[in-house]
C-alpha cells in the first residue's frame, strides 16, 4: 500500500500543493489530472523525494518513506516530463549504466536490461545511440529505466505528452503491463488514452484534489466526460 | 560496482565526449610547453633541476584546466534535466560528488601524462644533453605535487559546476577561487603590507609546487591540501543536496545546510592551521636535485648554531635567481629546524617593493643582490654575484654564529708566491674571499722582517713559491710549527733546500714523477680521484680534483720518531696510480697526553696552480672544496665541504635555432596534431553515434 498523506508545498507565500492526501494500492494505476499550473509535477518530484514538502508523509509498508529517502528510492521508478538521456551512449549501453547505478548485482544486469527492453519493445533499438532516437521512442528509454529494477512505485510525469497514437497505445499497453507488479501514478493531460489503463482519476486543481472519478469497470467515454467536467467545474 | 566507480567511469566518457575538452587539452598543451620553453631558457646553465622546471610550467596552468575539464560535470547534468534522473535513484550525493571528481581529476591527470610524455620526447630529440642524468623517476615528486595540486582544483571546479547551471559561471567562478582570489591577495599584500614587514617571497602555490618538484616535501603543505580538496568535495556535496531543497518547507533544511557548511570551512581552516602548526618536512631520495640537498659541511654547521638568524635577501622577485633561490632558503630553514639548530627566519626584500627595507639594508652596508646574515648585532653580507653556492651560505652562518673574533690566514711573500690578491686567472683572488667568508681575514706576513708571526694567526699558507726561503725564514717557520702552527704547502719546485729541509723535518719528502697514461683534461694535468679517508679529503668522494703535473709525497725519516705528543704522524689524503699528491702530517695529541697541547698540522699539495682563479673558473671540479677543507682542517674548524660545484648545473645543449625548434616542436606542432586527431575521434564518434 502507498499512501500519501496531507502533502503541502509552497514557494515563498504561493501554496502549490494543499493537504493532498490519497492510496494507492499494489496494481492499481492512477491518474492524476488537471489544468496547467495544477501542482502535477510539483506532486509527483515531492514523490519522488526531488522536492522538500512542507508538510505530510508519504507512508509505504508502514513506515514514513521520506525520512528513509534512500530505502524509499530503491523501490520507486521515476520519469520525469522531458527524458533526459546520455546521447552518446547506447540504449543497452545506457540503461546497464542505470541498473549499475541503482545497485543492481552485475550478474542480475543483463537480465534486467533485456526484461526492460521486452516490455517497453525497445529491444531492436538496444545498439542505437540514444541521439538517433525519435522523442516517443527515447521517452520509452526512460520509462525503461524506470521500470529497470521492477519497482513498486512507479511516477511519470506527463508521460503521454508529445507521443503520437501508435506510440501513445504502445505507451498504454506497457503501462498495463507494468502496472501488474506496481502501484502507477501518472500525471497528464491525455484523458481518453488514460482512461484505457486508469483504476481512478485523481482530479487536481489549485493544489487540491478537487474529484476522485473512479475508472475500473466503467464506461470510458463516460469517464472520460466526468473527468473533463470535474476539471472544468473546479476551474470555474 | 559502487556508485562511485560508475559515475567516475561514466564522467570520463561525457568529458571524454566533448569538444571543449579537446580543446582544453590541446590549449593547455601548448600553454605548458610555452611556459616550459621560457623557464628552459631561463633556467640554461642554472642549478634548478629539470623536473622542478617542467613541475613549475604546468603548476600554474592547473587551475584553469580542471575549471574546463570540469564546468560540465554538473551544470550539463542540470541544464539537460538528467540531475532528475541520478537523484531519484537509490544514490547519496557524496558519492555521486566523488565519483565526478575522481573522473574529472582523472582526466586532469592524464593530461599532465600526456605533456610530460610530449615534453620529455621532444627534449630527448632536440635536445638531448637536458635529460643526461635526469631519469622520469626525478619526475615522480613533481607529478606528486601537480597531482595534489590538481585534486584541489578539481574538487573546487566540481563545486562551482554544482552550484551553477551554465557551465561558463561555472568555470569561470572555480577560475576566479583558484586563480584570481588567492594571487589577487597575494598582490594585495605584496603591494600594502607596511615596508619594514614585507617578507614574502614566492606566491605559495608556485613554491608549493618548485619545492615538491626538488623532493622537499612538508606534512603541513600536503594536509592542507588535502583538507581543502576535501571541504571542496564536502561544498560540492551539499550543492548537490540543496537541489532537492526548494520550496518553503526546506527552510530550515537550507539553514542547517547552510550552517553544515560554515561549521566546515571553519573546520577546515583549523585543520589547515593545525597542519601548519604540526608541520615536519622531508626530502624525498629521488627528488628532482639528487635528493641531497645539504653537504655534511652545512648540516653540521646548522646542527651546532643555535638561536635565531635572519636571512634577508636583497634582490628583485624578477630576477632568475630568486626562485632557486628562495627554495634554497627555504629548505636551508627546514633542514636547520630538522637538525635541532637555529631558528632561520628567511625574508625578502625587493629593491623595487619594499624601498623602506632596502634602505635600512643599505644603510647596512649591503647592496642589491646580496644575502644578508644577522644574528643579534652581527651582520653577514654575502654577495649574488660572486659565485653563490652552498658553501657561501653556511659560512655566512658560521660567521654570525662564531664568537666576534677573525683569526688570520697568512699568506707568505716575497718568494714569487701567487698572490691572494691578485684577481687575473693567476692570482688566488677567489679563494681568498671565499676564505674571508668562512671568517678568517687573509693577510701577507713577512717572515724576513723583524715581526713575529701574529699570535691570531690560524695557519700560513705558502702557495707555490718559486725562490727558497733564507735559513732565518726557514727558522722562524719552523720555529711557529714547533708552537703547535699550521701550514698549508702549495709547492711549486723541488729547487729550494730551504723549504725542503721544513718539509724534510715535518715527516714529508717531494719527489718528482709522471703519470703517464692517467686521465687528464688537457694532456698536461691529472684527474685525481681516489681520496683517502682523511676528514680533508674523505667528503669529496666521488669527485675530481685536477692537478697540473703535481709532485708526489713520501713519508720522511721524521716520520714515526719520537713518542707521545713529538711523533710525526704521515698520511696520505690524495693519490694517483698509487702515488701520494697531497699529504697530510700532524705532530699531536695521544690518549693520555696533555691536552693542552696544540698538535702541529702541516698539508702539502704537488701543484700550487690548483687553486688559482684560472683553474677554478676552468673546470668544474673539486679544487675549490679540497682547498677549503685544507684551510679548514688546519684551522681548526673541522667543518668539511663536498664539491658540488656544477654537478646539478643544467645544460639542454640547444643553440639559438633548436629552441625554436624546441618551441615550435612542443607548443605548436605536438598540440596541433593532437587538437586534430583527437577532434576526429571525437567527430567520427559522434557521427557513428
Amino acid at each position: 500500500m502507498f499512501e500519501v498523506r496531507n502533502i503541502s508545498f509552497s514557494y515563498s507565500q504561493r501554496k502549490i500543493l494543499r493537504d493532498v492526501s490519497f492510496v494507492v494500492s499494489p496494481g492499481e494505476a492512477i491518474g492524476i489530472v488537471g489544468e496547467n499550473g495544477a501542482g502535477k509535477t510539483t506532486l509527483l518530484k515531492v514523490l519522488a523525494t526531488l522536492a522538500c514538502p512542507e508538510s505530510g508523509s508519504v507512508i509505504m509498508d508502514a513506515q514514513d518513506a521520506l525520512s528513509r529517502p534512500l530505502k524509499y528510492r530503491r523501490q520507486l521508478g521515476y520519469l520525469s516530463e522531458t527524458p533526459a538521456l546520455y546521447d552518446d551512449m547506447t540504449v543497452k549501453a545506457y540503461l546497464e549504466y542505470r541498473a549499475a547505478l541503482k545497485g543492481e548485482p552485475d550478474k542480475r544486469i543483463r537480465r534486467r536490461v533485456q526484461e526492460a527492453t521486452e516490455m517497453c519493445s525497445i529491444v531492436e533499438y538496444a545498439k542505437t545511440p540514444i541521439r538517433k532516437l525519435s522523442f516517443g521512442l527515447k521517452k520509452r528509454v526512460a520509462l525503461a529505466d524506470a521500470v529497470l529494477l521492477r519497482p513498486r512505485v512507479l511516477l511519470l510525469d506527463d508521460f503521454l505528452a508529445g507521443l503520437d497514437f501508435g506510440m501513445r497505445e504502445a505507451a498504454s499497453n506497457i503501462i498495463s503491463t507494468v502496472a501488474a507488479f506496481a502501484s502507477v501514478i501518472v500525471t497528464g493531460h491525455e484523458i481518453a488514452d488514460m482512461a484505457k489503463w486508469t483504476t481512478r482519476f485523481l482530479v487536481l486543481s489549485g493544489g487540491v484534489i478537487s474529484s476522485v472519478i473512479p475508472a475500473a469497470g466503467a464506461d470510458k467515454e463516460q469517464v472520460v466526460s466526468r473527468v473533463e467536467n470535474a476539471i472544468k467545474g473546479a476551474k470555474s | 560496482m559502487s556508485a562511485t566507480t560508475i559515475t567516475m567511469k561514466r564522467t570520463v566518457g561525457m568529458v571524454r565526449s566533448l569538444y571543449s575538452t579537446v580543446l582544453s587539452f590541446s590549449v593547455f598543451l601548448s600553454a605548458a610547453a610555452l611556459l616550459f620553453s621560457f623557464a628552459l631558457d631561463a633556467g640554461e646553465g642554472g642549478e634548478t633541476s629539470l623536473a622542478a622546471i617542467w613541475t613549475s610550467a604546468v603548476s600554474p596552468l592547473l587551475p584553469i584546466l580542471a575549471a574546463f575539464i570540469g564546468m560540465d560535470v554538473w551544470s550539463e547534468e542540470r541544464r539537460t534535466g538528467r540531475i532528475e534522473a541520478l537523484l531519484s535513484a537509490p544514490v547519496r550525493e557524496r558519492e555521486y560528488t566523488l565519483g565526478k571528481f575522481l573522473g574529472v581529476w582523472a582526466t586532469v591527470l592524464a593530461a599532465i601524462i600526456l605533456f610530460l610524455v610530449s615534453s620529455v620526447a621532444a627534449l630527448a630529440i632536440l635536445a638531448p644533453s637536458a635529460l643526461t642524468g635526469s631519469t622520469l623517476v626525478k619526475f615522480i615528486p613533481g607529478l606528486f605535487a601537480l597531482a595534489l595540486q590538481s585534486a584541489l582544483w578539481c574538487a573546487v571546479a566540481l563545486a562551482a559546476s554544482a552550484a551553477f547551471k551554465h557551465s561558463a559561471a561555472a568555470a569561470l567562478t572555480a577560475i576566479a577561487a583558484t586563480v584570481a582570489v588567492p594571487r589577487g591577495i597575494w598582490f594585495a599584500l605584496m603591494a600594502w603590507s607596511g615596508q619594514d614587514k614585507f617578507s614574502y617571497g614566492e606566491m605559495p602555490l608556485d613554491a608549493h609546487a618548485f619545492d615538491m618538484a626538488n623532493g622537499l616535501f612538508s606534512t603541513g603543505v600536503i594536509l592542507s591540501y588535502a583538507i581543502l580538496a576535501v571541504f571542496a568535495l564536502f561544498l560540492a556535496s551539499k550543492f548537490t543536496a540543496a537541489l532537492r531543497l526548494g520550496g518553503r518547507g526546506a527552510k530550515s533544511l537550507r539553514w542547517s545546510t547552510a550552517t553544515a557548511i560554515a561549521i566546515a570551512a571553519a573546520l577546515a581552516l583549523s585543520l589547515v592551521s593545525l597542519a601548519g602548526r604540526l608541520d615536519f618536512s622531508f626530502v624525498l631520495p629521488f627528488g628532482g636535485k639528487d635528493g641531497q640537498t645539504f653537504t655534511q659541511r652545512t648540516q653540521s654547521i646548522l646542527a651546532e648554531t643555535r638561536g635565531e638568524i635572519d636571512i634577508t635577501a636583497f634582490l628583485s622577485r624578477k630576477d632568475v635567481r630568486f626562485r632557486p633561490l628562495s627554495h634554497f632558503l627555504r629548505a636551508l630553514a627546514k633542514e636547520s629546524e630538522m637538525l635541532g639548530g637555529a631558528r632561520i627566519a628567511v625574508s625578502y626584500v625587493d629593491p623595487h617593493w619594499d624601498v623602506g627595507a632596502a634602505e635600512r639594508l643599505v644603510r647596512a652596508g649591503a647592496s642589491e643582490d646580496t644575502l644578508v646574515f644577522e644574528r643579534g648585532r652581527r651582520r653577514a653580507i654575502v654577495n649574488l654575484s660572486d659565485g653563490f653556492d652552498e658553501r657561501a651560505c653556511s659560512s655566512a652562518i658560521l660567521r654570525v654564529a662564531l664568537p666576534p673574533q677573525r683569526r688570520a690566514v697568512c699568506w707568505t711573500h716575497g718568494h714569487g708566491e701567487i698572490s691572494f690578491e691578485a684577481y687575473g686567472a693567476w692570482g688566488m683572488s677567489d679563494i681568498a674571499r671565499d676564505i674571508a667568508r668562512d671568517g678568517y681575514r687573509n693577510e701577507r706576513i713577512d717572515l724576513a722582517s723583524q715581526e713575529p708571526v701574529p699570535d691570531d694567526c690560524a695557519l700560513i699558507i705558502v702557495a707555490g713559491p718559486k725562490n727558497d726561503f733564507s735559513r732565518a725564514e726557514a727558522g722562524k717557520l719552523d720555529a711557529y710549527l714547533r708552537k703547535g702552527g699550521r701550514l698549508l704547502l702549495l709547492l711549486h719546485s723541488l729547487d729550494a733546500p730551504g723549504i725542503a729541509s721544513i718539509m724534510s723535518g715535518w715527516g714529508i719528502r717531494a719527489s718528482q714523477t709522471a703519470f703517464p697514461g692517467e686521465r687528464t683534461l688537457s694532456g698536461s694535468d691529472v684527474i685525481v680521484s681516489d681520496f683517502s679517508s682523511h676528514p680533508v679529503s674523505a667528503p669529496l668522494e666521488n669527485s675530481q680534483v685536477v692537478l697540473e703535473k703535481p709532485f708526489v709525497f713520501s713519508p720522511s725519516a721524521a716520520v714515526g720518531q719520537g713518542g707521545g705528543a713529538d711523533r710525526i704522524d704521515f698520511a696520505p689524503l690524495a693519490s694517483v696510480a698509487g702515488s701520494c699528491v697531497a699529504a697530510v702530517t700532524e705532530r699531536g695529541v695521544r690518549a693520555g697526553d696533555d691536552l693542552a697541547i696544540r698538535p702541529t698540522r702541516i698539508i702539502a699539495v704537488g701543484d700550487a696552480a690548483f687553486a688559482m682563479n684560472g683553474r677554478l673558473a676552468e673546470n668544474a671540479n673539486a679544487n675549490k672544496d679540497f682547498f677549503l677543507n685544507c684551510v679548514a682542517f688546519l684551522a681548526g674548524t673541522d667543518a668539511m665541504g663536498a664539491a658540488s660545484a656544477g654537478k646539478n648545473k643544467l645544460v639542454s645543449g640547444m643553440d639559438r635555432h633548436a629552441r625554436l625548434e624546441f618551441v615550435v616542436a612542443t607548443s605548436i606542432a605536438i598540440p596541433g596534431v593532437f587538437f586534430l586527431v583527437a577532434l576526429s575521434c571525437v567527430a567520427f564518434k559522434r557521427r557513428r553515434a
